[in-house]
């Protein structure tokens, strides 16, 4: 089994207006890839969301795009990333790969795929810039690391992969597959933990005050001591050479304070 | 009346409408017709300013920020300069308060 | 070719024609399906600003507990303006204000999106961001279903219901329109403009949801139109609407000639200091009766703006009540078509009868000469200037001159504005005639 988890969010950004409801652009990816993943691999796709009842929506919109299944798991809207993941868990316990985005239109922490995945000890690939399904039992994940440089993971499941919103656009669902979404049966589970009052638990983290001392020295001198430009060494010295002499002096220098190599 | 008033600028008037866009266009123009055209009605007409003359005598146009009123292709005494059709289904723009 | 249809009727569009239409089908045990082509009905929608919805007393009882509208409009103004000038006709009621009530303020996407609502809980099946691109026809050239954009795009159905507005590229397509011509169109320019509650009601004078509704002519920089600007429960919305010809024929663009209207020293009070919320534009179907296209054909219909019934007179300027009813005539003419098991244009006819014989066409016939009229150049250009001398002579005191006649003022009036005793008396007769 192929699983796709997506966020339903109610109206952004006007809150409640499920006009403007829907999923965000990296949901409808981990949805698209899910789909191309189930292809590949002939196995069933389950798209699975935890939200209220409006949250149907889009799960309605992944089966017109062709999953198999869908279920959606009764949580109010504001539930937390670790309950969402739970919920979510035991729905996708057996998946062998879970396709997530990696931020929904709201709160966009992505915490809930890093969750997830702690809660079925599977390996995890968060962030995708790009993906290759490959043969579709091991797949290629290609991540951002700092500098503009790319890592590329090979995952094999089980695993939890949370994607960009760029990485696959979801396809349009054909008219055929709308129509009959429309009164396809929606499984509906209630959750198993009982969510707890988030705003009774959760403190905001609230550094002290302390008190600095003044600033001294006039500005300029405080920039200077910032950038290290007072401290730097004072390269300079004025010989008198022949023009040839002078060139392989400078080169010289030039090496010694390192501006060559 | 003073030819002056306070008044937002263009891209901050079209900057309070919400435009889903596709990356197919929906209008599709001529530039051989417009480049005989003398009227350049779509100019002034289209409430979305889409059209822009160029200094070579062409039109350029987005249809990114499009009403989809049609105005355009009404207005275009080309036959078949302009030509226009809705843009793909879920796209083009979103009205809240009309 | 398999001509076997997937459900009894299409209905292309979710604006309030294409809802009350599906409403009426899918009640009837029709099976309905609903394009829209945005992401939700309403969501393509503008208009100048009041619904009269008294015709879904039948459809929908006691609508106003439910319907989304902003404000109750209790204050009905007709302003002439020149650059300097206005003259005001205003009317208010408080019997338009309690059950059933007459004219509101409503925002399209939440109006449409609330009767498209009442179709879908009636069973017709709503089906949004899907573009009809096209009409199938079976081997006899009937209508047989439309092409939409969607992968596996054809529907077919046992008829079509084309709501699909202004534009309705269904319609032409039929072969319904003979032709079609821009001087029938007018551009309508909105800008909706936040401003508090409190503010609203304290400068239009109203009340809890009471709401003002004004129309207006001679602010459109001289080229043919009117103005209106109405008050939604915290935003006024203010635009123009403009006959397309001449409005390509000149050099201010739609935003400047609104500009213009704004700083009217009669409109600039009433929304100083407002923000711009939101700026919009549509065409409308001005010409009435003049650009009506022919209703029917084997298999389909057509209705609301696809079927230009809008009815824009002057005085009079309606366009959802049209839709509203002119969808349900189509619904019920279908609903006896397809029991009836002719849905060619005999089977149909019932959807000509029912608008020929309701306010629909009767309206539309008795005023088939006042769009006309009231976008010709002399009421356009000369009559504004003529009425507001007249009132600025009436009431000027320049003692110690006595007063003069009304008569004698009427004659230098119209002397002075440059316009002709015969045509003065023939248009007198004319709107007579067409209002009378």
């Amino acid at each position: 089994m192929i699983a796709a988890c997506v966020k339903w969010v109610a109206g952004v950004p006007e809150p409640g207006d499920e006009r403007f409801a829907g999923i965000s652009a990296a949901d409808q990816a981990a949805v698209e890839l899910a789909l191309r993943h189930g292809a590949s691999m002939g196995d069933d796709v389950v798209v699975v969301t935890a939200g209220p009842p409006a949250a149907e929506r889009a799960l309605r919109e992944a089966l017109a795009a062709g999953a198999t299944r869908a279920v959606r798991v009764d949580l109010p809207a504001d539930a937390t990333s670790s309950d969402v993941a739970t919920a979510l868990a035991g729905v996708v316990g057996d998946a062998a790969f879970v396709w997530c985005g990696d931020y929904s239109t709201d709160r966009g922490s992505g915490s809930v795929p890093a969750f997830l995945a702690a809660e079925r000890s599977a390996r995890q690939a968060l962030g995708a810039v790009a993906v290759d399904l490959a043969d579709g039992a091991t797949i290629s994940v290609t991540r951002r690391l700092d500098g503009g440089r790319r890592e590329v993971s090979t995952v094999s499941a089980p695993a939890v992969v949370s994607v960009e919103g760029a990485v696959a656009r979801l396809r349009r669902a054909g008219l055929a597959g709308v129509l009959a979404a429309r009164t396809a049966p929606i499984e509906v589970r209630r959750p198993a933990v009982v969510v707890p009052d988030v705003a009774a638990i959760v403190h905001a983290y609230r550094p002290r005050a302390r008190t600095l001392p003044p600033p001294h020295g006039s500005t300029l001198d405080r920039l200077r001591e910032l950038t290290d430009a007072a401290a730097a060494p004072a390269h300079g010295e004025t010989v008198h050479l022949d023009p040839a002499d002078a060139a392989d002096r400078i080169l010289t220098a030039l090496r010694a304070w390192s501006y060559l190599t | 009346m003073s030819d002056e008033w306070p008044q937002v600028s263009f891209e901050d008037r079209m900057s309070t409408v919400e435009f889903r866009v596709h990356e197919r266009a929906h209008i599709v123009v001529d530039g051989a017709k417009c480049a005989d055209c003398s009227t350049r009605a779509c100019v002034v007409a289209c409430p979305a300013n889409l059209f822009v003359p160029t200094s070579d005598g062409g039109i350029v146009f987005n249809y990114e920020q499009c009403f989809e009123c049609g105005t355009c292709y009404m207005v275009c005494n080309e036959e078949g300069a302009i030509s226009w059709s809705y843009p793909e289904g879920g796209f083009g723009v979103v009205f809240r308060r009309t | 070719m398999d001509d076997e249809p997937d459900v009894d009727v299409i209905v292309v569009g979710g604006g309030p024609a294409g809802a009350c239409a599906a409403l009426v089908a899918a009640r009837a045990g029709l099976s309905t399906v609903l394009l829209e082509r945005g992401p939700f009905p309403g969501s393509k929608n503008m208009y100048g600003g009041v619904v009269y919805p008294r015709i879904l007393d039948r459809l929908i009882p006691n609508w106003w507990e439910t319907a989304p509208i902003q404000r109750w409009v209790t204050r009905r103004s007709t302003m002439v303006l020149t650059d300097t000038q206005a003259l005001t006709v205003d009317y208010r009621t408080e019997a338009w204000g309690k059950p059933p009530y007459n004219g509101a303020t409503a925002y399209r996407p939440d109006f449409d999106h609330w009767l498209a609502g009442h179709a879908e809980a009636a069973g017709a099946q709503l089906v949004c961001d899907t573009t009809a691109v096209g009409l199938l026809r079976g081997a006899s050239g009937r209508i047989v279903g439309v092409r939409t954009d969607r992968p596996g795009g054809d529907l077919r159905a046992r008829v079509v219901i084309a709501c699909d507005g202004v534009n309705s590229f269904l319609a032409k397509e039929a072969g319904l329109f003979e032709h079609t011509d821009a001087k029938h169109y007018t551009l309508g320019v909105k800008e909706t403009l936040a401003l508090p509650k409190e503010v609203i009601d304290e400068r239009f004078g109203v009340r809890g949801r009471e709401g003002v509704d004004i129309e207006m002519i001679g602010c459109t920089s001289g080229v043919n139109g009117g103005g209106f600007l109405y008050t939604n429960l915290d935003s006024v919305a203010v635009g123009v609407v403009l006959k397309l010809p001449k409005l390509a024929a000149q050099q201010l663009r739609p935003e400047e000639i609104i500009a213009r209207m704004k700083r009217h020293p009669a409109i600039a009070p009433l929304i100083e200091g407002a923000d711009l919320k939101e700026y919009s534009a549509h065409l409308i179907p001005e010409a009435g009766l003049a650009m009506m296209p022919k209703m029917t054909t084997d298999g389909m219909l057509v209705a609301g703006d696809a079927a230009a019934l809008c009815l824009a007179a002057g005085i009079w300027l309606e366009g959802v009540n049209f839709a509203m009813a002119s969808g349900m005539y189509a619904g019920e003419a279908v609903v006896e078509a397809v029991r009836n098991g002719d849905v060619g244009v005999e089977g149909l006819a019932g959807y000509q009868r029912r608008l020929s014989e309701t306010f629909v066409l009767k309206d539309h016939r008795r005023l088939r000469r006042a769009p006309e009229i009231v976008l010709s150049d002399r009421v356009q250009h000369l009559y504004p200037a003529m009425v507001a001398g007249i009132a600025e002579r009436m009431f000027q005191v320049d003692n110690p001159a006595p007063k003069p006649r009304l008569r004698t003022i009427l004659k230098q009036e119209r002397k002075r504005v440059g316009i002709r005793r015969r045509d003065l008396a023939r248009d007198g007769l004319d709107g007579l005639r067409t209002f009378g």
